[in-house]
């Protein structure tokens, strides 16, 4: 079984400042993926919507970034890790204006044997709060380790 | 409108062709601010010393157009996409040609959501990204 210290699960280790989300930059990110969605593009086509407004596409959550704290934080086993996914939980919209910020933690740790050998997956999930401290997302980033 | 009474097991989303490019690609890695970190999204140079084939998308530019299928399948609507999850399995490349699919799995009355698979494709029919989704209908 993989060895570590159960202590790290569940410690938050990273509460980054809050980032203030800016409709400039929700329009940019529409455009890179060829977002045509009114809900997400168009301020009057959205104000009749189920919103009121325009919202961000809900993958746009993965666009806040952890701060320093993240890499130095996720636990290693054997060689370097590598990003093998993602979890999202879109909990509720993000919008021009919020202000975001993320908290992080060690979810869980489990080990998985494939055709490729022994793996170890670090779970660290960031919940996403705008300034109202309401959650918007839980993103989990799975990680995967050989040891 | 989409309506949870009208949705079948079985339902498809796509297949939809899709050629995302290397400024798209840039677009992305930039306003995510993985620009300056990291040049294998921005920089054909960079990505090529690291062994890819030249500029790759961000994991979580996948993730964004497997969302934009399933936002794209729910149109203008109150239903909600709730929950994404994806496996980055192969690097995928911009300027080649990109297979969008989904296909819906489950339907639970009880909550009003319908569970959904999703995959992106090369050309070739090899899966580069797979995952599942969730959407909620109004009550």
């Amino acid at each position: 079984m993989v060895d570590y210290d159960p202590a790290i699960i569940n410690k938050v280790f990273e509460n980054t400042d809050p980032v203030e989300v800016k409709a400039e930059k929700i329009a940019r990110f529409c455009a890179s993926l060829g977002e045509t969605n009114p809900l997400f593009t168009d301020p009057d086509a959205a104000k009749k919507g189920p919103y009121g407004g325009i919202v961000a596409p809900p993958s746009f959550a993965v666009t806040f970034r952890n701060g320093r704290h993240f890499f130095e934080h996720i636990p290693r086993f054997g060689r370097r890790g590598f990003d093998a996914g993602k979890d999202v939980e879109f909990v509720a919209p993000i919008r021009a204006g919020d202000k975001i910020s993320l908290h992080s933690h060690v979810k869980e740790i489990y080990e998985k044997t494939g055709r490729t050998g022994t793996m170890v997956f670090v779970v660290i999930r960031s919940t996403l709060k705008n300034q109202k401290d309401e959650v918007v997302a839980h993103i989990d980033h799975r990680f995967m380790n050989r040891p | 409108m989409k309506k949870f009474e009208e949705l079948t097991i079985g339902d498809t989303l796509g297949p939809l062709d899709l050629i995302v490019t290397k400024e798209q690609c840039r677009t992305y890695a930039k306003v995510s601010g993985f620009g300056d970190v990291a040049g294998r999204f921005t920089d054909d140079e960079a990505a090529k010393k690291e062994g890819l084939p030249g500029i790759i998308l961000p994991g979580n530019m996948s993730l964004g157009l497997l969302s934009k299928l399933v936002t794209d399948w729910i149109g203008v609507s109150d239903a909600r996409l709730v929950r994404m999850g994806t496996t980055y399995r192969v690097p995928v490349q911009p300027d080649h040609k990109l297979v969008l699919n989904g296909f819906l799995t489950n339907t639970n009355p009880t909550d009003r959501t319908a569970e959904i698979d999703v995959w992106m494709e090369n050309e070739e029919g090899e899966r580069l990204v797979t995952g599942t989704a969730t959407v909620e209908f109004p009550k």
